[in-house]
């Protein structure tokens, strides 16, 4: 082992510790390791720019537009509060049917985007009822990560597989929407048996939510029609991308930018300081730098011998492997740090195993172990961190084991249903 | 700021025909009543100057008099002049200059440092004697002008600040601050312990954050809720929540040195309109925006 691998090995580490370990902001974190590997001359300025993959970046940031021009709209407020009249203010009803949605909302939205909408509506309605909201939010976190994985859209790790690989919006539809279908239906399922008798509601609690006037959310129907119709769009240019052949990045930045021109446009200086989350940005942009210094010094090349040599270079064997131990390892890692460095040695394992069609269930494989595995334990994802967040501001405190407890039940059957799935369709 | 920037040639009179002092402050206390409106004016004027006189004699041994008057619910600063070629006797001063200052409570700083610059000008014999030889009014106006002093202005926080501030403890109840805030119709106040330890503040929006759970602040669009009850928490826990429950802890502060320009640039950075004056952790006074725009923009 080299000196620079060593310092490569060292930076790379330390970095992911701070990270883990909440000693340090994690953009800053990120920032750092991603400039101490140019500072300490492992790879040229040049090189770590240019493994910034931009189109992840740029898709990031045009989401995080149009979603922000969705949000004024008032639409998913008056989705999530007519979904809790239609269910008649019945707790286990509207447990499920928020489960639903947060998963279809989380699958174009995004894990995170989805949980800080849809969370506070809820503890509202929990607060109306006078139940309990803790169930509710342990289950929209586990739904928003489910959702996240159906679409290449959804969660940032499937951003991430979608840009570096040759996989269109399509092919996750085909590859992952089905298997998160069935992992979401029994979930529900699930759900309903965990919870079905434990929560009551008194009339009188009921008629307060009942009262709800959702039609006043939606101020600005033209807005809504106009944004809808981008929305649109921007969907079928994702769903036609093999054909049109524009990469998701314009696609989303095109969305963001005409939602930005056609909404007030005196607060766009307001979207770009407030909306866009540049925190997240950079942190994605520090990833990608060290994760090339891995690259670089052939970290990445002996993992992934070691997977092939772990699995005797059979691709039903590395694709089980590599889907529960992405399930187990982002549990306890942000999935998107986690899948920065799993790229670069899944893309090393294709060379060893050379033949791509066997390549494509080694990459769904990593898509599920990473995005599901979220759901293991309470620091797994994003969206449960920030969804626990907002419960402890409003006093209700929910702690890493309570999370934990119901979170493992469902990454586990969602691994196992994951493994039948990838076993019957590729194997 | 100039001298001449706080005169006005029809507040300045030349040769005036009068024997002792009273005659000269009967004869300013007109001037400046009839070309300025001045909440207390005439007789009772006159008698607060005599009274104040007799105090303190205003009489300096350079030759000039400058009776001063602090008056209440005015914001400005007034000056009045009054040039006598034959001297007059203040008491055992001989006197050829006399200089009315009406000023409101707080502007001392100015007020000391126009003080100070008249105090200059009259052992400037040269400068005097043009001033008491003066033809008429706008002759001595000019010579003031030509001369350029300049007053200092350089204000602090200290010299601004509201002395006498309302304050609450910590372990007060929200129903005690809502009756203070009421009574004294403030929008915030300091927090200071009974060792007279500043620490931190309450205001307004912090006491209305009760009533309202945290959540709802994260929606856009609050109009649906037409049954919740308005900041009925509020009303439940009042007897309960203490000020320390509430309060901001080390909030934007000043210091007493702090320049004004500082102070407002400090209330615009961080939308604050209610600053605390705090010097070793004790509270020395409170400022807010409207003293700015009241003692200063419009003094």
């Amino acid at each position: 082992m080299t000196i620079m691998m060593l310092i490569t090995l060292f930076v790379f580490v330390m970095t992911y510790i701070f990270i883990i370990m909440e000693w340090m902001n994690k953009m800053l974190a990120a920032m750092i390791g991603g400039f101490l590997i140019v500072l300490t001359g492992i790879i040229h300025q040049q090189d770590a720019l240019m493994a910034v993959d931009w189109n992840v970046i740029f898709f990031l940031i045009g989401m995080m537009l149009v979603i922000s021009v969705l949000k004024k709209t008032g639409v998913f407020m008056y989705i999530a509060i007519r979904t809790a009249k239609i269910a008649r203010g019945k707790p286990i009803v509207i447990m499920t049917l928020m489960f639903v949605i947060t998963a279809v909302l989380s699958a174009f939205l995004g894990s995170v985007t989805t949980v800080m909408i849809l969370v506070p509506i809820v503890l509202l309605i929990c607060g109306e009822l006078k139940i309990t909201p803790i169930p509710f939010i342990i289950t929209m976190a586990i739904a928003s990560n489910m959702g996240g994985t159906a679409t290449m859209v959804g969660d940032p790790p499937n951003i991430m597989i979608g840009s570096a690989t040759d996989y269109t919006f399509m092919d996750f539809l085909f590859n992952l929407t089905p298997p998160v279908v069935i992992i979401t239906s029994v979930s529900v399922a699930m759900i309903w048996l965990m919870y079905r008798n434990k929560m009551k509601v008194s009339m009188q609690n009921r008629a307060r939510l009942l009262s709800y006037r959702e039609d006043t959310l939606i101020t600005d129907k033209k807005l809504l029609l106009r944004s809808s119709i981008v929305l649109l769009l921007m969907l079928i240019a994702l769903i036609l991308q093999s054909v049109l052949k524009i990469e998701t990045a314009t696609i989303a930045m095109t969305a963001g930018l005409s939602l930005l021109l056609m909404s007030n446009r005196n607060q766009v200086e307001n979207v770009l300081i407030n909306d866009v989350d540049w925190v997240t940005i950079f942190f994605f942009i520090g990833l990608f730098m060290i994760v090339e210094s891995l690259v670089v010094t052939g970290f990445i090349d002996i993992m992934a011998k070691g997977i092939i040599d772990a699995s005797g270079g059979r691709p039903k064997t590395a694709s089980m492997l590599i889907l529960w131990l992405s399930g187990a390892l982002s549990a306890i890692i942000d999935n998107v740090p986690f899948v920065a460095a799993m790229i670069p040695m899944v893309q090393k394992m294709s060379t060893y195993i050379n033949n791509p069609t066997a390549m494509h269930p080694i990459w769904w494989s990593l898509s599920l172990g990473t995005c599901l595995g979220g759901n293991g334990t309470l620091v797994g994802a994003s969206a449960n961190i920030v969804a626990v967040g907002i419960a402890s501001r409003n006093g209700f405190r929910i702690s890493f084991r309570q999370f934990t407890q119901i979170g493992i039940i469902f990454t586990f059957n969602s691994l196992l249903i994951s493994s039948v799935y990838l076993l019957v369709r590729y194997f | 700021m100039y001298l001449d920037s706080f005169l006005d040639a029809r507040d300045i009179c030349v040769n005036p025909d009068i024997q002792n002092k009273e005659q000269a402050y009967s004869m300013l206390v007109d001037l400046i009543c009839r070309n300025h409106k001045l909440p207390i004016c005439g007789e009772d004027l006159l008698q607060r100057l005599l009274q104040r006189d007799a105090e303190a004699p205003t009489a300096y041994p350079s030759g000039i008099a400058i009776p001063h008057i602090r008056m209440d619910d005015f914001d400005d600063i007034l000056v009045a002049m009054m040039f006598l070629p034959q001297p007059l006797m203040f008491g055992t001063t001989k006197v050829s200059w006399v200089v009315l200052i009406i000023t409101d409570k707080t502007s001392s700083k100015i007020y000391l440092n126009l003080v100070a610059a008249l105090m200059a000008l009259s052992k400037d014999t040269a400068s005097v004697q043009a001033l008491t030889t003066a033809e008429d009014a706008h002759a001595a106006f000019s010579i003031i002008k030509k001369l350029g002093i300049s007053i200092k202005i350089d204000l602090y926080v200290a010299d601004i600040m509201n002395i006498n501030t309302v304050t609450i403890p910590p372990e007060a109840t929200l129903r005690e601050l809502i009756r203070l805030m009421g009574m004294h119709s403030l929008a915030g106040l300091p927090v200071v312990d009974e060792t007279g330890l500043f620490v931190g503040e309450v205001n307004i929006l912090s006491l209305l954050k009760v009533g309202i759970p945290e959540y709802l602040t994260r929606m856009d669009n609050l109009d649906f809720l037409v049954s919740f009850e308005p900041l009925e928490r509020l009303l439940e826990q009042q007897d309960e929540l203490q000020v320390k429950d509430i309060m901001t802890l080390q909030p934007i502060i000043l210091k007493p040195e702090t320049s004004i320009m500082e102070a407002v640039s400090e209330m615009i950075k961080h939308d604050k309109r209610y600053m605390s004056v705090v010097k070793d952790n004790k509270l020395m006074g409170v400022v807010t925006a409207k003293d700015i725009f009241h003692k200063v923009i419009q003094a």
